[in-house]
């Protein structure tokens, strides 16, 4: 008896203690600021050094850009009072700059500023390549007017200014980090200022002297957890109000589009910016052989993958650009046709005794990589076993970045965000290159992609778009894409939506066009 | 005298062989990082920056000199306590260090503390109850522990407690929102009664809660296993015997005569798991968002940022040497049978 008592007041204990602690819970209070979850730290909150979805989401509510472009790629002023101005010649670029508008520190943001933080980046920027590529110098005509003259004509370089990391700082603030990263402050024109920074927790609120539209809520909470579960059960107990689906699996995915189903949650979800696609290295044989190339391209059931690794939420893609962006419909890549595959494998030697084999390389820490070559794998297994197989390998990311381009991969998974909504954005990184032999890219992005594939037409109109512009530039980089389909150095499979999840007191998310949430449109109802 | 003479001399050299560990685990991580595919210019810039681009942060980063210059700099930085800067975020790998280093601490006493309470009361038990339920259970949870896969546990315990009852929070050390207090220890717990914040106590406290009895459960199997072998295989001894039949007191042999003679294993075993703890619990940390070392360490790697995974692989190393050192001296401080 004394036995049970004793076990009954250890019980007893224990009740008050968790208790005390419910009664402690910071959570249960009624909440000021919204509190946004999503993976990944926020190791810099310098535009120079900033390069995570997470650390971008925060900047572009911190600061401003020079323009804003829609998702299908139309530009509208934001910093700059108008549309740029380019000379005939094509070689300057005028940037008139809105007056009266201040810093997070009080001082003035004008022409003399945004020169600062543009020469900051082209100096320190981990991607200034991006402009010193494009950009020869950057000078300024008056107070508020600033002119790019550039190396080249170049009817990309506006699209690049709408990209968060050219965000101006002001000069005053980061007079101690011209050649150096800050990263741990950030003194932008934003709506929002930084209150406080660690790497797993930011706080923002509202800018008092914003110039534009002011936020409809109190301050933002950004936290982060390590992996999808947490996240999902994050939001499931009501601890954060909004989720960002960066990271988390298909599978909660689903749970969470469940939820909004039932009405438990609000969703919103931008225009699809990031693409899935498997790269075919073609500077060595097999996949040398076009006809070997073509054939593959039929072999994928892109709505099977889509349902079997992402049950639907990833929107099959015969396209290596987000079809909005080419503002028509527009799919050059075949459709899934295994008849189509094994008549071409047969032309090329295959099938019956003769059997293809490509070793597929996916990253191993990526689920949805995963699953989609043991997918692709079983599907080639049922549809064309007498012609090919495939055998799998799975690699860490870090070590298929750095192996890519020394050609270590037949055949490997990737995925693509460019860093601004333009078909540019996406055929350049893929398809550009500046010395091609036989189809065969020696030197440029296309040796980065891991294609090594090259052509001289396609690089030629490539190069053409940048001096064109609207339709024609359209027309142009549309021509870019059918080329590449007809030369199939990678085959495009899915397409991914950025999309964020909030509970029924929080108004429902909403995304730019560089699938980053409108931070000051959230709203606690 | 001579015996204190000799222990003396066995300390002594003990602690000679530390550095030279060090040196040891100290290079053989600068080689192999430099051998591992994968290169910090890219985890930075993104495989896609130009050559002018990659030489350039190349040379910033000082990665353009000849290995061996690489290695001779790093040493003597290491000598110095300069344990480099981040190639990341610039950030001083100290500072970095100091960041992550006593959440994990942290983390790693509550769960000793658990997993010692639970380990060895059941051990204990079982020991002196052989045969019965409490002993028999202590056996399941000794198997159980070792086979069920941490990360799993952790999601259960995370899915059942935290989501499901939503008695406790789901990860972190403080709850959304909430800012941590002035820093002093880097230990949430001492630091918010330092600076008399309770709200923050009791919030990190409970945030405390599942991982370290997620860790602790895992890791009291061994403890209690241990235990009970020990003090079984004692209790069976001649001494003890003899005891008995002087009509020693029951628990007077227990307490006096035979736990203190189990006590060198588990100290050895306790003095290794401890080690192995301060090093971080990944898979615990990662599936509470934990932010400790461990994390610090997976993303350093994944970076492939060469100076944060020398430095905290050279902290870790040293602590579980020393931890190790400290164990050896005091066993053989403790037991006249080893010879220094």
């Amino acid at each position: 008896m004394p036995k049970v008592k004793d076990l009954k007041n250890i019980l007893n204990i224990l009740s008050i203690l968790i208790l005390l602690l419910q009664l402690s819970c910071a959570q249960n209070k009624k909440r000021e600021n919204i509190i946004v979850a999503s993976a990944g730290k926020v190791e810099s909150l310098d535009p120079a050094q900033a390069n995570t979805l997470r650390a971008l989401q925060i900047l572009s509510a911190l600061g401003d850009t020079l323009y804003k472009i829609n998702n299908v790629g139309n530009l509208s002023p934001s910093l700059a009072k108008d549309l740029p101005k380019v000379s005939k010649d094509g070689l300057r670029i005028d940037i008139p700059l809105k007056e009266n508008i201040s810093f997070h520190d009080g001082s003035i943001f004008n022409a003399e500023a945004m020169k600062f933080s543009l020469d900051r980046f082209m100096s320190i920027g981990t991607l200034n390549y991006l402009l010193q590529d494009k950009i020869e110098d950057v000078e300024v005509k008056d107070e508020f007017l600033l002119s790019i003259k550039l190396k080249k004509p170049s009817s990309s370089i506006k699209s690049l200014l709408t990209s968060v990391n050219l965000t101006p700082v002001s000069p005053n603030s980061y007079l101690n980090y011209i050649d150096k990263f800050n990263n741990y402050n950030f003194v932008g024109t934003g709506p929002y200022f930084l209150e406080s920074f660690n790497a797993t927790q930011q706080i923002i609120k509202p800018f008092n002297n914003y110039w534009g539209e002011k936020p409809l809520n109190k301050g933002i909470d950004f936290v982060n957890y390590n992996n999808s579960t947490t996240l999902f059960g994050a939001i499931k107990t009501k601890e954060v109000d909004v989720l960002i689906s960066n990271s988390i699996d298909d599978m909660q995915r689903v749970a969470l589009n469940n939820m909004v189903n039932k009405e438990k949650l609000n969703s919103g979800e931008g225009a699809p910016i990031e693409i899935g696609y498997i790269t075919f290295k073609s500077n060595k044989l097999p996949l040398k052989n076009k006809i070997i190339r073509k054939a593959l391209s039929y072999t994928i059931d892109r709505e099977l993958i889509s349902q079997q690794v992402s049950f639907g939420t990833r929107a099959p893609l015969r396209s290596i650009v987000p079809p909005q962006l080419h503002k028509k419909v527009f799919s050059p890549w075949p459709k899934y046709k295994p008849n189509f595959a094994r008549n071409f494998l047969k032309k090329a030697g295959y099938c019956d005794a003769n059997i293809l084999s490509i070793p597929l390389t996916f990253r191993s820490n990526v689920p949805a990589d995963k699953l989609l070559a043991l997918t692709w794998k079983d599907q080639i297994k049922r549809d064309l076993a007498d012609c090919m197989k495939i055998s799998l390998n799975g690699v860490e990311s870090t070590t298929v970045y750095k192996q890519l381009s020394e050609g270590a991969f037949e055949a490997v998974i990737l995925d693509w965000t460019a860093a601004y909504p333009d078909p540019e954005a996406y055929l350049t990184p893929l398809l550009s290159c500046s010395k091609i032999k036989n189809n065969t890219c020696l030197k440029g992005e296309a040796v980065f992609s891991g294609s090594f594939w090259g052509d001289n037409e396609l690089q030629e109109l490539l190069e053409k778009s940048e001096e064109l512009e609207g339709e024609s530039r359209l027309n142009a980089l549309t021509k870019v894409e059918e080329i590449a389909a007809k030369g199939n150095p990678y085959l495009p499979i899915w397409l991914v939506k950025p999309k964020a999840w909030s509970l029924k007191d929080i108004s429902k998310p909403e995304f730019s066009s560089n699938g980053l949430i409108i931070l000051k449109n959230l709203e606690r109802n | 005298m001579s015996s204190k003479k000799e222990l003396f001399k066995y300390i002594l050299s003990r602690l000679a062989l530390l550095p030279i560990m060090l040196w040891i685990i100290s290079s053989l991580v600068f080689i192999l990082l430099r051998i591992a595919p994968g290169d910090p210019v890219d985890a930075i810039l993104g495989n896609r920056a130009n050559e002018l681009a990659r030489e350039s942060l190349r040379i910033k980063l000082g990665l353009n000199k000849p290995l061996i210059n690489q290695y001779i700099e790093y040493l003597n930085n290491l000598i110095h306590g300069n344990l480099g800067i981040s190639l990341n975020t610039q950030e001083p790998v100290k500072v970095i260090i100091s960041k992550a280093l006593p959440a994990s601490i942290e983390l790693a006493i509550f769960a000793i503390l658990i997993s010692s309470i639970v380990g060895y009361l059941i051990g204990f038990l079982g020991a002196i109850r052989p045969g019965t339920k409490i002993d028999f259970f202590g056996r399941i949870l000794g198997i159980g522990t070792y086979a069920i896969p941490p990360f799993w546990a952790a999601m259960l315990i995370q899915i059942i407690f935290a989501v499901l009852l939503g008695w406790f929070p789901i990860g972190g050390r403080l709850p959304p929102g909430m800012s941590s207090p002035p820093s002093v220890t880097g230990f949430l717990l001492l630091d918010s009664i330092l600076n008399k914040n309770f709200e923050i106590f009791f919030s990190s406290f409970k945030h405390l809660i599942l991982p370290s009895i997620t860790l602790g459960l895992l890791l009291s199997g061994i403890f209690s296993r241990s235990l009970r072998l020990n003090l079984e295989d004692i209790l069976k001894k001649d001494y003890i015997e003899a005891a008995r039949s002087r009509g020693i007191n029951k628990s007077r042999i227990l307490f006096k005569h035979a736990l203190p003679n189990t006590l060198l294993p588990i100290l050895t075993i306790m003095g290794l798991t401890v080690s192995s703890l301060i090093g971080g619990a990944l898979l615990i940390e990662i599936t509470f968002s934990w932010p400790g070392i461990a994390i610090g360490l997976q993303e350093a790697i994944n970076q492939r940022d060469y100076p944060v995974v020398q430095g905290i692989v050279v902290i870790i190393s040293s602590l579980v040497v020393m931890i190790s050192v400290a164990i050896d001296i005091a066993i053989a401080y403790i037991d006249p049978r080893v010879s220094y």
